[in-house]
């Protein structure tokens, strides 16, 4: 029978199907294997080519290498095509019954490795560099007024938009409005907390410790699930075992623990499914200015906590399901994390 | 510059790009390679469905050859019809049995046919197979939502290559749907007019948007589109349950929708896309502040990390571009 399940965040209804059920083996893909690597000689993001961007914005060097050359380990640029710009001044204003913004904001890309490789070939020490050019980088757009909410993202492989050049890559967007999304979960999360004061993320944390049955994997500061509604077959929550709200204030001695437990899972997955396409994205409160002022959220620090969301793209249904807000899951979330739990590595 | 729009009714917000935009050439569009292996929806092969829920036919008793449009249940259905619903909650997890219906409905018998293919009486024939399998299912009082979605091509999400439709009748309202009506009702409560006639009449007075347009109906690349080349198609008088269309305006819808399908099919080479049909929730009556409609969304780009965190879309193309375009395109 299959079962209808509801995120207890934001109350999202999944269908997990048991009727079109596969084995978690079944999606063995190997759709990023299938994907041409080539290219590094007119990559803009290999070390040597620093003139094919823009001036970067920051860089994890080398002693005595000058900036926009080479010899960093982890780079930082303006996206070569932004969405959004950081120059000008935003304007706001209606057209009929409309309401128009100018695209300001910030839009940059950290690169995380001078070389041309896959991304299953970054070592560990590398992802802790490029984690901490990432909370040096989201600390200072905190300090852009302008600048409301800092989204982190990493788009992988072809079929999640990972784009034609294969170097890897995190974005980070800087919206000058809060998002839609964000808003619903942290609408969730307080909903949650004016009722019990305690905090969701926590409180899914604790019944999934104490049920042992979608953990995939835990190290001493954070833990790794698969969601009770999971919308995709090996989607993967890393949460911070500590109650936090800002990813940006994360205690660097943590962040060695946090890469190891990321590569951990994604070595795991992938000796299930082969190298797959994903979007990992960051969700962490908005910054916060006005304390103290009215009409702030006086309670986010306590009802909110940051999380990263891996979501595998393995099946094409999402055309439907990203319309409706409907989604069916292939793979129930314990068997999910059952096999990348038991894979060894 | 590019330009963030505001949806009015849910306030989701969209980057339009309005310097380097892209053409209808620069999608790069999946051929979709129809082989037609052992197509359970061929005349002939009705034996590989279970049998058939309706069915409007030329010739021949159920389950065989002569119909031109099918309704069967799915094979694999994300949801099972037999049953009583049963909800439960495990510690802070609330979770129901999977009771609902799972319909296919085969838009017509030749396989290498999509909807945009089809002549207007063709398309007429599967819209009221919409609109009397929601009348059936309406009835059933486990059922709080019935989604009519397409998807055609394997990007969109088809499975099968043969042109079909499917609806599924849920215990539940889905949130995108709550969030819509949610928005709608707030705009009415506010301005005591349905949003999307307030729509309506700001597409008609800018024209710049339209592709298509009679006495009944109308259809437009919105001012907010979150997709390139994404149209909707509206009744122009106020209604807000699919179900209540009869077969006069169901007649006009047919015309609306083909051509708009039949002009994406042609600019764009053929892409996948889906279709959903936004309605409101099974209650029997008609209500003010919302307005039934449906929603193309061409598959010419994958959906990224940004946009599912974010809920805030890109379009490389401004829509009245797209409707430039597509108004270009002669139809046959």
């Amino acid at each position: 029978m299959p079962e209808l399940r509801r995120d207890p965040i934001i109350g999202r209804w999944v269908i997990i199907s048991t009727e079109r059920a596969k084995r978690p083996d079944q999606f063995g893909s190997g759709l990023v294997e299938k994907e041409e690597f080539t290219g590094g000689e007119k990559c803009p993001f290999c070390e040597g080519n620093e003139s094919m961007t823009p001036p970067e914005i920051y860089a994890l060097r080398k002693p005595g290498s000058s900036p926009n050359g080479p010899g960093w380990e982890v780079r930082v640029i303006p996206s070569i095509s932004p969405l959004l710009t950081i120059e000008g001044d935003l304007d706001r204003h209606g057209r009929g019954m409309y309401d128009i913004m100018s695209a300001r904001g910030a839009h940059e890309i950290i690169v995380e490795s001078p070389r041309h490789q896959r991304e299953s070939e970054l070592s560990q020490e590398q992802i802790v560099k490029s984690m901490n050019v990432v909370l040096d980088r989201i600390r200072d757009l905190e300090r852009d007024t302008r600048i409301k909410y800092a989204m982190l993202f990493k788009n992988y492989g072809k079929a999640a938009g990972g784009g034609h050049i294969k170097h890897p890559r995190a974005q980070i967007i800087g919206t000058p409005v809060n998002l839609k999304r964000v808003k619903e979960e942290l609408s969730g999360a307080k909903f949650y907390y004016d009722y019990r004061e305690r905090c969701v993320f926590c409180d899914i944390m604790r019944q999934e410790l104490a049920m042992q049955k979608r953990i995939i994997a835990e190290s001493k500061y954070f833990i790794a699930l698969a969601p009770f509604a999971s919308r995709f077959p090996f989607e993967t929550w890393i949460l911070p075992k500590g109650h936090s709200c800002d990813f940006y204030k994360t205690d660097r001695g943590h962040v060695p623990d946090l890469a190891s437990l990321i590569d951990l899972i994604f070595r795991k997955t992938r000796s299930v499914i082969g190298d797959f396409p994903y979007n990992l994205v960051l969700h962490a409160a908005p910054f916060r200015r006005d304390a103290g002022k009215k009409g702030y959220w006086e309670t986010i620090e306590r009802d909110y906590h940051w999380h990263f969301e891996i979501l595998p793209i393995l099946t094409r249904v999402a055309g439907f399901e990203w319309g409706s807000g409907f989604y069916i899951n292939p793979l129930p979330p314990e068997d999910a994390a059952r096999s990348v739990r038991e894979a060894r590595v | 510059m590019n330009e963030l729009r505001r949806d009015p009714i849910t306030g989701r917000w969209t980057i339009v790009f309005l310097d380097k935009i892209a053409g209808p050439g620069d999608f790069r569009v999946e051929p979709h390679d129809k082989k037609r292996d052992n197509c359970p929806f061929c005349w002939g092969s009705e034996a590989l469905t279970p049998p058939e829920i309706a069915a409007h036919r030329k010739a021949g008793p159920p389950n065989s050859p002569g119909w031109t449009v099918r309704v069967v249940p799915n094979k694999f259905p994300a949801l099972r019809i037999e049953g009583e619903l049963d909800k439960e909650g495990i510690g802070i997890f609330d979770m129901m049995n999977g009771i609902g219906a799972h319909e296919v409905i085969v838009d017509t018998p030749e396989h290498f046919k999509d909807m945009a293919d089809l002549t207007h009486a063709e398309t007429e024939e599967v819209l009221w197979a919409y609109v009397a399998r929601s009348l059936d299912l309406r009835r059933d009082s486990r059922f709080k939502y019935i989604l009519i979605f397409k998807n055609y091509g394997k990007s969109a999400g088809a499975s099968l290559e043969h042109p079909h439709s499917q609806l599924i009748a849920l215990p539940i309202v889905p949130k995108r749907v709550l969030e819509e009506i949610d928005g709608a009702s707030k705009y009415y409560e506010y301005k005591e007019r349905c949003v999307f006639c307030d729509i309506v009449r700001e597409e008609q007075e800018k024209k710049e948007g339209i592709i298509y347009e009679d006495d009944c109906f109308i259809a437009f690349c919105p001012y907010v589109s979150r997709f390139p080349y994404e149209v909707w198609v509206l009744p122009k008088k106020h209604s807000s349950d699919f179900t209540n269309t009869d077969r006069d305006r169901v007649r006009c819808l047919a015309r609306a929708l083909r051509d708009s399908l039949a002009r994406i099919k042609k600019l764009l080479s053929d892409p996948s896309y889906n279709f959903i049909i936004h309605t409101s929730p099974i209650n029997g009556h008609e209500r003010e502040d919302y307005h039934w409609h449906i929603e193309i969304m061409p598959k010419l780009g994958k959906i990224a990390g940004f946009e599912w965190g974010s809920g805030f879309y890109i379009n490389p193309v401004p829509p009245h571009i797209a409707a430039e375009n597509l108004l270009k395109v002669k139809l046959g």
